[in-house]
């Protein structure tokens, strides 16, 4: 599903944020990438959805060399791709269900598509009750559960997610880390950044770890160490 | 890719809202450059119509009686290819007359329904050597009581004085178009920018979300596009305007006898009004354009 060769991301004023990296991460996988503050983890994560370019290496994504992509085809690559924000990003002068459904008209999706998939991904959630209710009114859980399901009303087969329970206390991480063993379960690949020990050692799954743009560990079942 | 028209009017219509001062801005300047601009063309159109007669070194029309006889006729040609001060000339019959004045009253059937080539004078047009006024006054003079004739017309010193002045005011209009349109081009281009910003966010999901390039940019450029267009409107009501007001009122029958035919057919206004809407739609291209590739793609 994901896979890069030999990749190399610096960043001009030569900060090599990603070196050499080699790894396949395959289809339904849940990995987590481990290690200190500007280990690359971020970079790591924006080289998947061509945020960033690498200057050496190719990445394959749901089987397509995105370094050989026209600019033109970028926004098809994302629409199988479901990002989630540490911070959220939810626009503030719109509901939950806008939120959501403005991932959906903005790809262009018939209004009856919509109308169909809003409720349903925002039930997944958990937020029904809320549908009508604008950010402000939610608390932080509550927002993180909204951009999980406007990254995910489109079925991507792929979520990256930096830090998504950053902004959160441990309580409100675990609803969120359920959520997403939820979707990984449906044969979502999820690509997770954190540096939430707790949750990488409860939840066992592929963990690499990287230090100073290298991969330094890739374990099975991990745990964080 | 299909564009949801929804979608587009709402964030079109909330980034027109949004800056509804500077966007009210952009639509006045514009308005008012492609008002001169299309004055300037308007302009010129009439004082052709009206000059057209005074072209090609014309300086005098010796107007015939329709019912002058042809041994009178025969007199003034005679005269007129004799005089060493002509250096040339050309006759005009009634059927070209007609015809003539066809074209200067086509907006008036009422007129050229009645009017016949028998009723119509024929005329000499006369070219003389000498140009300047007092020959010219005195050359005509000459042709004035002649039997046959019905009137002598020159195109003195006020005609040409007309032409110079028509050319100095539309080159006034054209040039101050110009620079009206550059400052309406980046008045559009700053309001285009502006609304890019303040909608960081939103272009921020879009992108990750995998909107195409296209559907993002729409909405801003037909921000561009929707201020141009009713600058445009505006630009068009002050034209009819200045056609019904300035240039009709200029060609009333009882002002200036040389206004006579100062005005603007309705195919000249019509093409006017189509050059002031094609501008509009290049400034607020290239407005909104350079906004898109510069502030968005980025
Ligand atoms: N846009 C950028 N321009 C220049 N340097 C950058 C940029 N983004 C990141 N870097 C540098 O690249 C390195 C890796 O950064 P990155 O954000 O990927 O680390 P990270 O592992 O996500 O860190 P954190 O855990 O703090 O989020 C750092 O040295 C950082 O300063
Ligand atoms: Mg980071």
């Amino acid at each position: 599903m994901i896979k890069l060769s030999s990749v190399t991301k610096v960043y001009k004023g030569a900060v090599v944020a990603v070196r050499d990296v080699t790894v396949d991460i395959g289809k339904g996988e849940f990995v987590f990438l481990v290690g200190p503050s500007g280990s690359g983890k971020s970079t790591f994560i924006r080289l998947l959805n061509r945020e960033e370019r690498p200057e050496h290496g190719t990445i394959y994504v749901a089987g397509k060399d995105i370094g050989t992509l026209g600019a033109w085809r970028v926004p098809y690559l994302r629409r199988n791709i479901g990002f989630i924000f540490q911070d959220f990003k939810l626009l503030p002068k719109k509901t939950v269900a806008e939120n959501v459904a403005f991932a959906l008209e903005v790809i262009g999706k018939p209004r009856h598509v919509v109308r169909k998939q809003v409720p349903a991904i925002v039930e997944l959630v958990g937020l029904s009750a809320k549908m009508e209710n604008f950010p402000h009114e939610l608390s932080g859980g509550e927002q993180q559960r909204v951009s999980v399901a406007r990254a995910f009303v489109n079925r991507p087969p792929i979520l990256l997610a930096d830090e998504p329970t950053g902004n959160l206390d441990p309580q409100t991480s675990v609803g969120i880390m359920k959520l997403l063993d939820r979707i990984n379960r449906t044969g979502t690949t999820v690509v997770m950044a954190t540096h939430d020990r707790s949750i990488v050692d409860t939840m066992r799954r592929r963990v690499i770890e990287l230090d100073r743009g290298s991969i330094v560990r890739d374990q099975a079942r991990g745990v964080y160490e | 890719m299909s564009l949801n028209p929804v979608y587009v009017l709402r964030e079109t219509g909330q980034n027109l809202w949004r800056n509804v001062l500077s966007s009210a801005a952009a639509v006045i300047t514009i308005g008012v450059s492609l008002w001169l601009f299309g004055g300037f063309f308007l302009f010129n159109y009439a004082v052709d119509n009206a000059t057209a007669r005074w072209e090609g070194g014309i300086e005098f029309v010796v107007w015939m009686q329709p019912e002058a006889s042809l041994e009178q006729d025969d007199n003034i040609r005679t005269s007129i290819e004799t005089s060493p001060s002509i250096r040339s000339w050309t006759y005009v019959d009634q059927d070209e007359t007609l015809e003539e004045f066809q074209e200067i009253f086509a907006d008036t059937p009422e007129l050229t329904e009645v009017v016949s080539a028998e009723i119509l004078p024929p005329s000499y047009r006369v070219v003389p050597v000498d140009p300047s006024p007092d020959v010219v006054a005195e050359l005509a003079s000459q042709f004035v009581d002649r039997p046959g004739v019905q009137e002598v017309v020159s195109a003195d010193k006020t005609i040409r004085d007309i032409q110079n002045l028509a050319d100095r005011v539309t080159r006034v209009f054209l040039v101050g178009s110009v620079i009206l349109l550059t400052a309406a081009t980046l008045l559009i281009l700053t309001n285009v920018v502006s609304a890019i910003r303040s909608r960081g966010a939103e272009i921020e999901i879009m992108k990750v979300v995998g909107a195409t390039n296209w559907f993002i940019r729409i909405p801003f450029m037909l921000e561009g596009l929707v201020q141009a267009v009713l600058g445009a409107m505006g630009a068009w009501i002050g034209l009819r305007i200045l056609d019904d007001t300035v240039i009709r009122g200029l060609s009333q029958p009882d002002s200036l006898q040389l206004m006579q035919g100062f005005q603007v057919d309705r195919s000249e206004f019509y093409s006017t009004s189509l050059l002031v809407l094609v501008i509009a739609v290049v400034v607020s291209g290239i407005g909104s354009a350079v906004a898109v590739t510069r502030y968005l793609d980025a």
